[in-house]
């Protein structure tokens, strides 16, 4: 890790709370793997394994009868399973623009995030990949989809969207595993080093892949992840571009659009952001963790949910504006009348408000510092981008060229039990993560401290010495 | 092992042993053999081929036949085609049965029978469900409790014996009416057994006025056939003549022939439609007047007047009769004067055309008035009817009830319908059936009528059993049985025999012998004799003379018409008859002014399930009105003033009065109605109809009585309160948002720009994404459909859904959208003022839509496992096996023409309490078409299994496809001919050289997709004086 010193010239502040030692931050991190859970993690866990089972069972009886307990139909054939699915996807973005791209400019103040965004980029895609799979009509064959030698001469057809989404999100979430994974090495043979107990030491042990901090490991390590980093940052574009070809690429009006690969990616950035800082603004509640999570963090989050939903913002009037300037009957009727006026109007607005209207808050510095606002905005945000999912998928399709067959969609119970479940699987595995894994990257952490520079001899005044650092950890500043 | 018991229609074997050896575990037959077992199955179809086998002489077998024993002419996998007959109201239709292994499933027209001609309407084409129908009654039942058939015959041999004392005073009838010379036959030999005993004849839709309007201007009863093809200028006055009317078939081909319009340079017909309510017959009209049922009366006065005006001639008494009742209140002048005029100016190719629910006296002016106006043996012919003796059905009835109520009915033999659900209200047939000690019901269902009379016996289906029928024209064509009768029922024939002791106990013999007759009455002789040894007759001639007849020439004959579906062709197009002009104005001076009040109800039959005979019909009950697009459902429909004024929304519940009689019924509303009178259909709330139709939509019933059967006045309508009706629809949005979807124009458009529908249509504007595929060699299909022939009549669904095995899903899902039609009837109202078509009386286009193959399918660039492909002769075929079900192809299909099976629908939808589709409707289902599991996508396959089957079968012939070799299922029913399919590749088939005309265009082709389905744009011909 290359040392980062703040440019007071230039107002930055320290990353880490003042005054802080390495062994503090490796304890505060390390502790809460090793000391049992507080009760508030209990409360949650217990609450999110409930929905997670709600959503096991939806799926059972999904499987058992058919789609057709969902509630989508003709026309509108996609409903909630392809609006949960960008959902997520959408909310897994986050992790890797802040951990690749931000890594690659060397914004070090991602390091306080980028271990949880990451790990919230996984669990999302996880989420997301949950419904491709399980909204085809004959789940049992689903791997037709995939490239696989066979008798019967089945081969996908590589003319089809789907198929390109399967391989982007497939690629998405195989590069963000190895990206988050490396970056835990070091992270888990610290916690290999501190185990107190056989199985933990195994455990750890295993997943550390007998790291030992050499400095042979230190140089492989950080070419792993810059290289893993580049590969990354071209997939936080491409991910959301193909998502976004299911609908550009088809005829139907409002979904016939080519400013969607952007707006797609914009779209994506901001929920994913969103969703990160609801996320985190828990765990910093629940687990102190505000001397590595400061508000100068929030802050900087805050500034990027309002550019991005500036974006968001003229991607939406764009689509009007090319409606109106194309002359195309289908699509002026589509982006006129259908969706502000149409059966789902208020969706629309759903759409419209939390996304374009509330960020503009974070123009004032007050509400950019204010927790109560961000944790409401971000929540606000995160339905919001549901929505215009919802309305991208379902208002278009709802009323597309043919008046005979307009129709409506209209969910059923085992549409929300599977989302809300989706909901639960996602904060199971993110608790669980929480518990066993470091949630900060320590090593990265460490890297942004004073104490990381090798001439560092407690010249920082803020600082007190460090204390006896006894070994206990293989420190990351060499 | 089958855990089901074995097949209670099993036939004894010769010797009256049980079939099964002794020992057997199976159950005794009983009455819960509401299935057919396998053995019964195996049986069934052993005796069809057994009469197969024996082709031309079939006989019925006593003995089943071992499966192994291969009989000739029958492949397995090849299907067979047998011609026969269906018996419908007021006309027989002939029809071709396909059958697979002696299980017939599939029903088209008969081509050589005029009836037909090659379409079936959608009744006819749901028959074969209601063969199969699970719910069919299995076996006889006493008082409710199940019985054999041997009780009932010596139960009823001892009634018998015991009304032979008083002639058969006590013993009473009740058949509907009838078509068939062989009842008419057995009817004689029973009033020789007991001249005092009456048959009476019920049906809750008849054509009793138009027989008694017949019979006043003609003196006796004449059947009208409307020669439709014949007119340039139709008018109706309330007739719905081309779908619920009798003979509607013959009319639809006749009337589309008429506007076939092959070229701008071709003339067309023009229809005008005097009616209350919407029908299929208003929404062809290319003027339509809409006025309650009982001002069509009036409006029939002023109309004659206006033409004796003008001249036709009417004669002095008929015309003063007229003029004093003639008024033109509240009827626009110039559905009077310019309606006069043009039918006055088409003399000799004008027709009027009355409805069955108008009272006599206006079916007698529309004869006088079709003399008048020369259409006489020229748009109209007068055939002798079929049942000669037949009353009017109400007067008829009442009778009986009457006799019913007096005591004077010891014995009632119910031969087929329903009237404990369907008689009027007045005549309370339900409480008075209570009266009668002995009561026979014998039908398909144990309905409600077979609850209350003491017996119900199993009817034979017309597929199953032998009979004949006389058509509209007088054709007489032999009904002959598909399959042995499942349930072992026997025939109305049959029973009408036995009541009667005739010796020709078996249908075959009676067919036979009334065959014979007839073939023998056609070569002018009479008084035969039995055959002798050698097979020979010995008749007299007209003048006396001998005459010896060969018994095998007679057999020739009679399998010459079992062939061809028709035994004797009718002679009756040109009967000198004249009108009678001053019983006619005798009639209509004594004619009470009919009731006025604020509000009427009208009755119509329903289009799908008719008087509620076909209301345990899935398909039917599924299959979308086509006027209002409601399924599972009937609705009492407003107009939008008249609900506007009475405060109600659609599906409000209503409570509907006439006198003490009320109904309690779901409002729709449709624009086009007449206000002031709400249109209700009969056939629904049956509460004894079988798990599918019972308590589906409101009965009507009770609203009406015996003397207004076809509508009623001085009704009140008020809200019920209580929560707004669920009703389901197909189509929820009537406007196509002037959107260039269903083009059309009028004459005089059309002949200024002859190609108005590919002008009017966008240009394709995007370029193909691929490579084009070269369609230039094979054949390669296309369909053209004219939306100027369309009627919107529904039969193609109906057609589809046999053909392709199309499932069920049900009220709900379809409410959601998951109907599977793969045709359907896209029906839009069209606001056009310059053809006075407004938004209360919009003009209506129907738009039939399936899969139309685009050569640049969207559907076909997203399946992300090329489930769905272009095939080499330009089909988008479906590979089930390959679809995982992800949906995509119906998102992107801009015509939504896509069907996917949400459920396993054949399983999870209406048939899931009785775990599952029963055995007998998958005997229906078409072996060469997969059934489809849930999770797959599905759509209109141009029937590919048929282009397949015809492309085997021209190969091992070694010769080309001929053109109208393949045809769709949709295509080969359509009783207007408006489906063309073929191969577009050459340019001589019917196909090509339909897509050469000029209204052709192409749906949504601005889009690129290059669809192979096209359309014909609709022309209107409107009167321009009517502007």
């Amino acid at each position: 890790m290359a040392y980062w010193e703040p440019i007071r010239a230039l107002g930055e502040a320290p990353l880490v709370k003042p005054g802080s030692s390495l062994k503090d931050v490796t304890h505060e991190i390390a502790r809460v793997t090793e000391t049992p859970a507080p009760r508030g993690w209990w409360l949650a866990f217990g609450l999110a394994s409930m929905f997670a089972g709600i959503f096991a069972l939806s799926v059972a009886y999904l499987f058992y009868r058919g789609i057709g307990v969902w509630g989508n139909t003709a026309p509108v054939y996609w409903a909630w399973d392809i609006t949960n699915f960008v959902w997520w996807v959408g909310i897994g973005h986050a992790g890797t623009l802040i951990s690749a791209i931000l890594f690659i400019f060397r914004q070090k103040w991602r390091t306080a995030i980028n271990r949880f965004a990451e790990a919230m980029t996984i669990f999302a895609v996880i989420c997301a990949l949950i419904f491709p799979g399980i909204h085809v009509g004959r789940v049992w064959v689903v791997y037709y989809m995939f490239p696989l030698p066979n008798q019967m001469s089945l081969w996908p057809n590589f003319k089809s969207p789907l198929i390109w989404d399967l391989f982007a999100v497939g690629t998405y979430f195989t590069v963000s595993l190895l990206f988050w994974y490396t970056g835990l090495i070091p992270d888990l043979a610290t916690l290999r080093d501190r185990s107190t107990n056989k199985l933990r030491q195994r455990l750890y042990g295993f997943f550390a892949l007998g790291w030992r901090g050499s400095n042979r490991h230190w140089r492989n390590y950080e070419r792993a992840y810059l290289i893993l980093a580049a590969i990354s940052t071209p997939l936080v574009l491409s991910v959301h571009s193909v998502v976004s070809m299911d609908f550009a690429t088809s005829v139907i009006p409002g979904w016939h659009t080519t400013i969607f690969p952007p707006y797609f990616v914009a779209g994506a950035v901001f929920s994913g952001f969103a969703m990160v800082q609801t996320v985190l603004l828990i765990a910093r509640s629940v687990f102190k963790l505000d001397r590595v999570v400061l508000m100068r963090h929030l802050e900087l989050m805050n500034k990027f949910l309002l550019l991005t939903s500036l974006l968001v913002g003229y991607a939406y009037s764009m689509e009007f504006f090319i409606a109106w300037y194309s002359g195309n009957e289908y699509e002026m009727t589509h982006f006129l009348h259908n969706r502000p006026q149409g059966p789902y109007w208020w969706a629309w607005l759903w759409m419209v408000i939390p996304n374009c209207v509330f960020p503009h808050l974070y123009w004032f510095k007050r509400f950019r510092t204010s927790i109560p606002v961000m944790f409401v905005v971000s929540i606000l945000i995160n339905i919001g981008m549901w929505f215009e999912r919802f309305v991208i998928i379902v208002s278009s399709l709802n009323r597309d060229f043919l008046p005979s067959s307009w129709g409506l969609f209209r969910p059923t119970i085992i549409d929300v039990s599977t989302f809300v479940g989706t909901i639960g699987v996602f904060f199971t595995l993110f608790l669980l993560f929480m518990r066993w894994l470091p949630m900060v990257s320590m090593t990265e952490i460490k890297g942004t401290m004073a104490q990381a520079d090798p001439h560092w001899h407690g010249k920082d005044e803020h600082a007190k010495e460090p204390a006896a650092e006894g070994g206990l950890v293989p420190e990351g500043a060499e | 092992m089958s855990k089901r018991a074995p097949n209670a229609a099993l036939p004894p074997s010769i010797d009256g042993s049980p079939e099964f050896p002794q020992g057997h575990t199976e159950t005794p037959p009983s009455d819960e053999a509401l299935y057919l077992g396998r053995r019964g199955l195996l049986g069934a179809m052993a005796a069809t081929f057994a009469l197969v086998g024996a082709e031309g002489c079939r006989r019925p077998v006593e003995k089943i036949v071992p499966y192994g024993k291969m009989p000739e002419d029958i492949i397995p996998g090849v299907p067979s085609h047998y011609a026969t007959v269906l018996q419908r109201r007021g006309d027989a239709l002939g029809l071709i049965v396909e059958s697979h292994e002696g299980r017939p499933t599939k029903v088209e027209g008969n081509e050589t029978h005029p009836s037909s001609f090659g379409g079936a309407d959608l009744v006819a084409q749901a028959a074969i469900l209601e063969l199969y129908d699970p719910e069919r009654s299995t076996a006889p039942r006493k008082g409710g409790a199940p019985a054999t058939w041997d009780d009932f015959d010596k139960e009823l041999g001892a009634k018998l014996a015991a009304y032979d004392k008083d002639q058969g005073a006590r013993l009473r009838l009740l058949a509907p009416p009838t078509l068939s010379p062989t009842f008419l036959r057995m009817r004689a030999a029973l009033a020789q057994r007991f001249p005092k005993a009456r048959v009476h004849t019920w049906s809750a839709v008849a054509d009793s006025h138009a027989r008694e309007g017949a019979r006043i201007a003609f003196g006796k009863p004449f059947s009208t056939l409307n020669l439709v093809d014949r007119a340039r200028v139709v008018l109706s006055l309330d007739s719905d003549f081309l779908q619920t009317e009798s003979g509607s078939v013959r009319a639809s081909k006749a009337f589309a022939s008429g506007r076939r319009m092959r070229s701008a340079r071709e003339t067309m017909n023009r229809l005008y439609v005097v009616e209350p309510a919407r029908t299929v017959t208003g929404n062809m009209a290319d003027h339509r007047l809409r006025l309650p049922a009982g001002d069509v009366e009036r409006y029939t006065y002023a109309l004659a007047a206006e033409l004796a005006k003008l001249g036709a001639p009417m004669g002095p008494e008929l015309s003063a009769s007229i003029a004093r009742r003639a008024s033109a209140e509240d009827i626009p002048a110039k559905w009077l004067e310019a309606v006069a005029k043009d039918l006055a100016s088409n003399r000799g190719r004008a027709l009027v055309i009355a409805g069955s629910r108008q009272p006599a006296v206006v079916h007698a002016l529309v004869h006088a008035l079709n003399a008048a106006l020369g259409a006489t043996n020229a748009t109209v012919a007068y055939v002798p009817p079929a049942d000669p003796d037949e009353l009017d059905a109400a007067t008829d009835l009442k009778s009986l009830t009457d006799a019913m109520a007096a005591g004077q009915v010891d014995g009632l033999v119910v031969l087929a319908g329903n009237p404990v659900y369907d008689a009027p209200a007045d005549l309370a047939f339900g409480a008075k059936l209570a009266k009668v000690p002995f009561s026979v019901h014998a039908s398909l269902f144990v309905d409600e009528t077979g609850d209350k009379c003491t017996w119900h016996v199993p009817l034979a289906h017309q597929f199953e059993a032998w009979g004949d029928a006389r058509s509209l024209d007088g054709t007489v064509s032999v009904q002959q049985p598909l399959i042995a009768p499942l349930y072992g029922g026997r025939s109305d024939i049959e029973l009408l025999a036995q009541i009667a002791g005739s010796p020709e106990r078996a249908g075959h013999d009676a067919v036979r012998n009334t065959a014979n007759g007839l073939l023998l009455g056609g070569r002018q002789l009479a008084a035969c004799s039995a055959p002798d040894d050698l097979g020979m007759l010995q008749c007299k001639d007209a003048s006396g003379n001998t005459v010896p007849v060969r018994m095998t020439d007679l057999d020739r004959e009679w399998n010459r018409a079992l062939a061809a579906g028709v035994l004797q062709r009718g002679q009756a197009r040109q009967m000198p008859i004249a009108a009678n002009a001053s019983a006619i104005a005798g009639v209509i001076g004594a004619r009470k002014a009919p009731a006025k009040g604020a509000l009427e109800a009208t009755f119509a039959p329903c289009p799908k399930v008719v008087d509620g005979r076909y209301a345990n019909s899935t398909w039917l009950q599924e299959l979308p009105d086509p006027v209002t697009k409601l399924v599972w459902d009937n609705a009492a429909i407003l107009s939008p003033a008249t609900a506007r004024e009475l405060g109600v929304a659609a599906k409000d519940m209503v409570t509907i009065k006439a006198g003490e009689r009320s109904i309690t019924a779901a409002v729709w509303i449709v624009p086009g109605q007449a206000d002031h009178s709400v249109a209700l259909t009969l056939g629904w709330g049956r509460t004894k109809a079988g798990r599918i139709g019972n308590g589906r939509g409101f009965d009507v019933n009770p609203l009406r009585t015996s003397d207004a059967l076809g509508f009623v006045a001085g009704v009140t309508i008020a809200k019920a309160g209580g929560e707004p009706y669920f009703l389901a629809q197909t189509q929820e949005n009537n406007s196509t948002e002037g959107r260039p979807l269903a083009h059309e124009a009028t004459l005089a458009e059309y002949q200024k720009k002859p190609n108005f529908a590919a002008l009017d249509a966008p240009p394709p504007r995007s370029l193909p994404l691929w490579e084009q595929a070269d369609y230039s060699k094979g054949h390669q299909w296309g369909m053209v459909v004219d939306l100027n022939a369309c009627t919107g009549c529904s039969a193609c669904v109906v057609a589809c859904m046999a053909e392709n095995n199309v499932p069920v899903v049900g009220k709900t899902e379809t409410w959601r959208g998951r109907e599977m039609h793969w045709i359907r009837i896209d029906r839009y109202y069209v606001e056009k003022p310059e053809i006075g078509a407004t938004a209360d009386e919009p003009a209506v286009v129907s738009q039939p839509l399936m899969c139309v193959h685009c050569e640049e399918a969207p559907c076909e660039n997203v399946c992300p496992v090329n489930a769905t492909t272009h095939g080499e002769e330009g089909l988008n075929e479906m590979a089930y096996n390959r679809c995982i079900g992800t949906r995509y192809c119906a998102n992107n299909c801009p015509y939504k023409v896509r069907r996917f099976n949400y459920l396993n629908w054949h399983n999870d939808s209406v048939w899931k309490e009785t775990g599952g589709l029963p055995e007998t409707l998958a005997m229906q289902q078409n072996p060469n078409v997969t059934v489809r599991f849930r999770g797959v996508m599905e759509k209109c396959s141009y029937c590919v299994q048929r282009i397949q089957s015809a492309k085997i079968k021209a190969k091992r012939e070694y010769r080309e496809l001929r053109d109208g070799e393949i045809r769709s299922a949709c295509q080969q029913t359509c009783p207007s001919d408006a489906i063309t399919f073929g191969d577009l590749n050459d340019v001589n088939t019917a196909v090509s050289r339909t897509a050469r005309i000029d209204r052709r265009f192409g749906l949504l082709a601005e889009l690129g997709t290059r669809p192979r389905t096209t359309y014909l744009g609709k022309v209107r011909n409107p009167n321009p004086e009517m502007a």
